[in-house]
């Protein structure tokens, strides 16, 4: 199920930032290292909230950061 | 004696329903060849109509690239490769030198209505909180001029005019008093509109189709018209002053010469029965330019096969040139690419500099059954070839909105 969500999610970050899954290291920083922009960052969540029928609060989305933040903020919440 | 500013056009891009690229576009022309087609954008099987002038086997990513595409809807997707066409014709190198020099204006209605139904689609599925946001940039208006800034890095201004049939003639003129202001040197000016389920019905229930009460067929002037067939795409020229233009060394395709526009607004969707705005539109464009009547040597019409617009357009090209309008050739590439709607201006002067430059006049296509009531010579059927060095393009609906604009050949 993990691994599942993993791939999931990579996949569709890959797909909104155009960036290839193998440049999609779980610690590359979207802002500083893959230059996304406020608009790329709410398609993100906005796909994510889509996907997993969830609604991120907004004191949370600064938090994340990099894939493997969203990774682990998606297992949290869909526990 | 004040010298005239010269405005010219030093570049063309085409995306159009019958050729992609201005030398497929003339050539399409030339041999009076139609786009229009059976719809594959969407299931037509609840229409009656079936027909449109859609865009097929068009692949961006060949002009654009892959980055960046996903952003973009199949407007400013048009848009872009036909600017991008445009500017790669023209030869100008867009850097941050000349950016604050170059601005872009773009006549375009209809075109964000995709994304808005996408989106609303979504809502109503998925609830509010999971709409998709990636549509919601694309719903605004200026969407597509602006991804057209984005892309070029153009920052002298971005406007888009929404001014339904005349919006590319509209756009064009708000480019030219930015010119003559000398407050730019160089525009692009585009017109576009793209094809969606929504525009289609919409116009469908309006009854505005040909189809519905007689045979789906664009046949501009023809005693058999009964309404328009929709076509996309998109249309770009580069305009520039011509000290510009000279210096940096640009091939000058043609000068504008002239142009009018005039709202004669009459009641909702209905034409204005002494087409007033055209004539005076058409006045205005001989009037600021330095031709006589005798100059003209082509008209390109708005007709659009619509009973109503087609009679007018004639009552109005004889109430204004008097007699001499039986000498003067007149027609309409809408029999080939549809109603573009917001694009047909900007497709017309496409289409004019391609008569210029390749020396005929597109014909109008199915013609077949005069009208008593539309008596001109209307180039039926097969191109005519001929020298061209001015042509008078009229844009016109029943909204309100007029325009003529007179283009010459730069000698």
């Amino acid at each position: 199920m993990s691994n599942g969500i993993e791939y999931e999610i990579r996949e569709m970050v890959s797909n909104i930032l155009e960036v290839p899954v193998e440049k999609l290291t779980p610690e590359v920083d979207f802002f500083k290292d893959l230059n996304v922009d406020s608009l790329k960052a709410i398609e993100i969540v906005a796909a994510f909230e889509k996907k997993y029928r969830i609604i991120v609060p907004e004191d949370d989305i600064p938090k994340i950061r990099n894939l493997g933040q969203l990774i682990e903020y998606t297992k949290n919440v869909t526990s | 004696m004040k010298e005239k500013r010269r405005i010219v056009i030093t570049g063309l891009g085409v995306i159009a329903p019958n050729g992609i690229g201005k030398q497929e576009f003339w050539q399409a022309l030339k041999e009076g060849r139609s786009g229009i087609k059976a719809i594959k954008r969407f299931d037509t099987n609840e229409f009656k109509c079936k027909q449109a002038g859609e865009i097929q086997g068009f692949k961006p990513d060949a002009f654009l690239g892959t980055k960046g595409l996903r952003d973009l809807e199949r407007t400013s997707r048009l848009l872009c490769t036909a600017a991008k066409l445009a500017i790669d014709d023209a030869g100008l190198n867009i850097d941050d030198n000349n950016t604050d020099d170059i601005g872009v204006s773009t006549g375009t209605t209809l075109s964000s209505i995709w994304n808005v139904a996408e989106f609303d689609k979504g809502a109503i599925h998925d609830g509010p909180r999971f709409t998709d946001a990636a549509l919601f940039p694309g719903m605004v208006m200026n969407a597509a001029s602006s991804q057209v800034s984005i892309r070029f890095n153009i920052q002298g201004f971005n406007t888009t005019i929404s001014t339904g049939y005349s919006s590319s003639i509209d756009a064009l003129k708000y480019a030219i008093d930015f010119i003559k202001l000398r407050r730019i040197k160089a525009v692009l000016v585009g017109g576009v509109e793209s094809l969606s389920l929504v525009n289609y019905s919409g116009f469908y229930r309006l009854g505005f189709f040909a189809g519905i009460k007689g045979e789906e067929i664009s046949c501009p002037f023809d005693k058999r018209r009964n309404g328009i067939i929709l076509g996309e795409g998109a249309a770009v020229v580069m305009i520039e002053d011509v000290e510009h233009a000279l210096e940096r060394g640009a091939t000058i395709y043609a000068h504008v010469n002239g142009i009018g526009n005039c709202f004669d607004a009459y009641r909702m969707g209905k034409y204005h029965p002494e087409v007033t705005g055209l004539k005076n539109s058409i006045k205005e464009a001989m009037s600021n330019s330095e031709l006589g009547v005798s100059d003209i040597d082509y008209i390109s019409a708005s007709a659009n096969s619509v009973p109503e617009q087609d009679r007018l357009e004639t009552k109005a090209i004889k109430d204004v040139y008097g007699s001499y309008a039986y000498n003067i050739p007149v027609s309409s590439i809408k029999s080939m690419i549809g109603e573009t709607f917001s694009a047909g201006g900007l497709f017309q002067i496409a289409a004019s500099i391609g008569s210029m430059y390749k020396g005929f006049i597109p014909p109008t296509m199915n013609y077949e059954m005069r009208d008593d009531e539309c008596d001109l010579d209307y180039v039926p059927n097969k191109s005519r070839i001929t020298r061209i060095n001015n042509v008078l393009i009229n844009n016109y609906g029943p909204g309100g909105n007029n325009a003529a604009f007179i283009l010459s050949k730069w000698n």
